[in-house]
């Protein structure tokens, strides 16, 4: 039933995408956002409860404005990546600070590149921007709703970006497509049930480690990329300057240096824009 | 010790697989023929295996090399060619 409600809102926001100017579709958007807020009970207590864990506020009122305003935001995210053409073509709304030695990567097209971001501000976007450059691979866990995630793939602009089932059996698959020069992009801030304990906002929280192994073992370069919004269907995308883990020998020791330097980044990023944060995700287990 | 030092490669292989995998393997039955995907292992713990590998023959592989290999003997060739 809640499938077919959380359906039946998704064509709904739709309508309204294809009816309405960018920055009205956008507030529609974040409106039917705040609504989910008001419904949702469960993921609103997992989201208060996050952003009070996390330290961003020690107010519960506040925690509920910036849970709120979060939520706000996602319906938003849904929007602008419906409409991304309108971004990615306008470098007044897609403001973009790359670094030397990131750029030197893009631009090179024998080399792969290990993209890490997590589910802050719009990570469609910069998919999408990142696949003007190489192609990308982004790894990704069928949405809860088979619906919604049909509906969802069918509209957004896809380019030279296509997902990876996150439990595709081939082995190699991130290793032929590193070797072939192309992108993988990777949200490493889901519960990862494999991963190792890292803090994050100072409590341990399982973390994925495919970007620092492959990092080590492929020797593949590695940055993380925000991309925050400054205004509705406006933004900045920023990619750090490399990562760089040299091997000591201690596995372990090695992707743990580089998964807390990832999280150091999500980090930074949440505290600037606690708003732009998918906070209703159980994180902490 | 055979003429190239394949069995000896052989045997440390089956050292670094018994300490890097995950999940329960005869590793003294895995010989040059053993298909790899027949080892169990996955995206996640083939990555730590080749950590461990390169570690213990103090060489680089090539992903691209790797990622061609289909049996436990064509491993220990590509160890052999980059000086194992």
């Amino acid at each position: 039933m809640l499938h077919l409600l959380e359906y039946w809102a998704a064509r709904l926001a739709l309508f309204g995408v294809d009816l309405l100017p960018p920055a009205a579709a956008s507030r529609w958007a974040a409106a039917l956002g705040s609504l989910w807020w008001t419904a949702d009970r469960q993921r609103r207590r997992v989201a208060i409860s996050n952003i009070l864990r996390a330290g961003v506020t020690n107010d519960a009122t506040e925690a509920r404005a910036i849970g709120r305003g979060a939520s706000r935001h996602m319906g938003m995210v849904l929007v602008e990546s419906m409409k991304s053409a309108l971004v990615l073509d306008d470098p007044e709304r897609l403001r973009v600070d790359i670094p030397g030695d990131v750029a030197a990567v893009l631009e090179d097209p024998d080399r792969g590149l290990i993209v890490v971001s997590g589910h802050f501000g719009n990570w469609e976007i910069a998919g999408q921007w990142l696949s003007r450059y190489k192609p990308v691979a982004g790894i990704s866990r069928p949405m809860t709703n088979p619906r919604v995630q049909e509906l969802a793939l069918d509209r957004r602009q896809r380019r030279a970006f296509r997902m990876i089932p996150k439990y595709d059996p081939d082995p190699g698959r991130f290793l032929k497509l590193l070797g072939d020069g192309e992108i993988l992009a990777l949200l490493v801030d889901q519960h990862a049930r494999r991963g190792i304990d890292v803090p994050l906002f100072g409590h341990p929280a399982k973390t994925h480690t495919t970007a620092a192994m492959l990092h080590l073992v492929a020797r593949t370069p590695l940055t993380f990329l925000v991309c925050r919004r400054m205004a509705p269907m406006t933004f900045e995308l920023s990619l750090s300057p490399l990562i760089e883990q040299a091997r000591t020998g201690d596995r372990e020791a090695d992707v743990e240096a580089i998964v807390r330097t990832l999280n150091a980044h999500l980090e930074e990023a949440i505290r600037r824009d606690p708003d732009q944060y998918l906070w209703g995700h159980r994180r902490w287990r | 010790m055979d003429a190239d030092g394949t069995a000896d490669v052989l045997v440390r292989l089956r050292d670094v697989l018994r300490d890097s995998a995950v999940e329960e393997h005869d590793w003294d039955a895995v010989e040059a023929e053993t298909p790899i995907e027949s080892l169990g292992f996955d995206s996640l713990t083939i990555l730590d295996v080749l950590y461990d590998v390169e570690e213990e023959f103090g060489i680089a592989l090539d992903p691209k090399q790797v990622v061609k290999t289909r049996t436990v003997g064509e491993i220990i060739t590509l160890l052999q060619q980059n000086g194992a």
